[in-house]
C-alpha cells in the first residue's frame, strides 16, 4: 500500500513537471539533432574536454542547450513551481529526518522505541527524498553549467555523499543491534554520533542549498581568488556564456 | 501612527539598514529561516501524521505532541526572530505585497489553531475522540502551516 502511494506521488510530481514545461519546450521537440546530442555529449570533442572535469563540463554544456533545459529555464512558471516543491518537501524530508536524528540523540520522543520511529517515520522521509531528488534534478537541468560550477552546489553534493555514507554505516552497524537498545531513552554512543553527524550534515546541506542562488563565487564574477577558481574549476578569461 | 508609518519606521531602523547594506546578512538570515521551516515541518508532521493514523500509531497523540512541543516552539521562535530581521530589511516592499499579508494571516491562524483547538482535541484523548474528527484537525493543521510556507515562498516571487 505504501509502495503504491509512493509510486503515485512520484507520477504526480513528474506529471506536474511535464505539464509545466510542455508548452515552451514543444517547438524544440522537432529538433531531433539536438536531442541526440544530449545523449552522446560525452564522446564529443570540445576544447575543454580534459579529463573527467572537462567532459562533465562539455556534457553539462550540451545539457544546457537541450530543449528540456531551455524549456525549464524559460518557462514562466515551471522553475518557480519546481523550486517551491523542492522547498516544501523540506518539511517532509528534512523535518522528519531531523526528528529521527533527535530521537537517536535522545532529545525527543524518549519513550518511543527507536525501531518504531524508524519503521513508521522513515518511509515518509524516503518519499520526501525521492521528491527532493526529482525536483532537484529538474532544477539542475534548468541551469546545469552554472550549478556545476557553483561552489555551494559542489559543497552540497559532497555533503550529500557523506550523509548517505553516514546512513549506510549506521544501518549496517549499530542499528543491526537495535533490539538491545531499542527502548533506551539515550541510545549507545555510536547511534548518537550517527544522529549528530546526520543532523549537522543535513543542516549544512540545507544552508548550502539556499546559497546556490547567490553568485558571489560564480565563474562570470571575476576576479576571484585562485582557490575559488580552483574549487569551481573555472578558467578565467575563457568564454562563459552560460 | 498608521500601519504604513510603522512599516516606514521599521525600514528606516538601524538593523534594517545594516541588513540591506550587507551583501551576505540577508542570505544567511534567510537560510536560517529556511532551516526553521524544515524543523517546524517535522514537529508538526509527527503529530499530524499520528492524528491521520499514518505515523507513529502505537503512541498516543498527546504523548507525541508533548515530545514535539519544545521543538515546535523553539523553531517557531527561530522563525519569528529571523523572519522579523528579514522584515526589517524590506518592510515597505512587504507592505504592498499581498503574499506578506496572506502569510501573516495564515501564521496567526496556524498558531491559534495549534495551541487551542488542536491541543484540546489531542488532550481529549483517544477514547472520546472520533477518528474522523482527529483527521479533520490534522488536515486543517497541515493546510494552515502550508499556507504560511506558501505565503513565504510567494514573497520571493516579485
Amino acid at each position: 500500500m505504501r509502495l503504491r502511494f509512493l509510486a503515485s506521488l512520484c507520477c504526480l510530481v513528474l506529471a506536474l513537471c511535464y505539464l509545466a514545461t510542455a508548452r515552451p519546450a514543444a517547438p524544440a521537440w522537432g529538433n531531433a539533432s539536438r536531442q541526440i546530442q544530449v545523449f552522446s555529449a560525452v564522446s564529443f570533442q570540445t576544447p575543454a574536454s580534459q579529463g573527467i572535469g572537462g567532459s562533465l563540463l562539455a556534457f553539462f554544456n550540451r545539457l544546457g542547450d537541450s530543449s528540456w533545459s531551455v524549456g525549464l529555464h524559460e518557462s514562466r512558471y515551471a522553475y518557480d513551481l519546481i523550486e517551491s516543491v523542492h522547498v516544501w518537501t523540506l518539511c517532509l524530508f528534512f523535518g522528519l529526518a531531523v526528528m529521527f536524528d533527535l530521537r537517536l540523540l535522545g532529545w525527543t520522543m524518549r519513550s518511543v522505541p527507536v525501531s518504531e520511529v524508524s519503521r513508521r517515520l522513515l518511509p515518509w522521509t524516503v518519499v520526501g527524498f525521492i521528491v527532493m531528488v526529482i525536483s532537484g534534478t529538474l532544477l539542475f537541468t534548468a541551469i546545469p553549467v552554472r550549478s556545476y560550477q557553483n561552489i555551494f552546489f559542489r559543497t552540497k553534493m559532497i555533503m550529500l555523499l557523506l550523509a548517505g555514507l553516514n546512513v549506510w554505516i549506521f544501518h549496517s552497524g549499530v542499528y543491526r543491534r537495535v533490539a538491545t537498545w531499542d527502548v533506551a531513552s539515550a541510545p549507545p554512543r555510536a547511534a548518537r554520533v550517527a544522529g549528530g553527524l546526520s543532523l549537522v550534515l543535513w543542516v549544512c546541506i540545507v544552508l548550502s542549498g539556499r546559497m546556490i542562488a547567490y553568485n558571489w563565487f560564480d565563474c562570470d564574477h571575476q576576479p576571484q581568488r585562485p582557490i575559488v577558481n580552483f574549487l569551481t574549476s573555472c578558467v578565467p578569461g575563457q568564454s562563459e556564456e552560460h | 501612527m498608521s500601519v504604513l508609518d510603522f512599516f516606514h519606521w521599521c525600514e528606516q531602523s538601524g538593523i534594517g539598514n545594516a541588513i540591506r547594506q550587507s551583501s551576505w546578512l540577508f542570505p544567511v538570515i534567510e537560510a536560517i529561516h529556511l532551516l526553521g521551516l524544515g524543523i517546524i515541518g517535522g514537529a508538526v508532521l509527527v503529530v499530524d501524521l499520528r492524528l491521520l493514523g499514518l505515523g507513529l500509531r502505537r503512541q498516543s497523540a498527546a504523548q507525541l505532541a508533548r515530545d514535539a512541543q519544545p521543538w515546535l516552539i523553539g523553531s517557531l521562535l527561530l522563525m519569528i526572530m529571523t523572519g522579523g530581521l528579514l522584515f526589517l530589511s524590506e518592510s515597505i516592499k512587504l507592505y504592498y505585497h499581498e503574499a506578506f499579508w496572506f502569510k501573516m494571516a495564515s501564521l496567526i491562524l496556524a498558531i491559534v489553531f495549534t495551541f487551542t483547538i488542536q491541543r484540546k482535541v489531542i488532550l481529549a484523548g483517544e477514547a472520546r475522540l472520533s477518528p474522523v474528527w482527529s483527521k479533520v484537525v490534522a488536515v486543517v493543521s497541515i493546510l494552515l502551516w502550508s499556507g504560511v510556507g506558501i505565503g513565504g515562498r510567494w514573497i520571493g516571487f516579485s
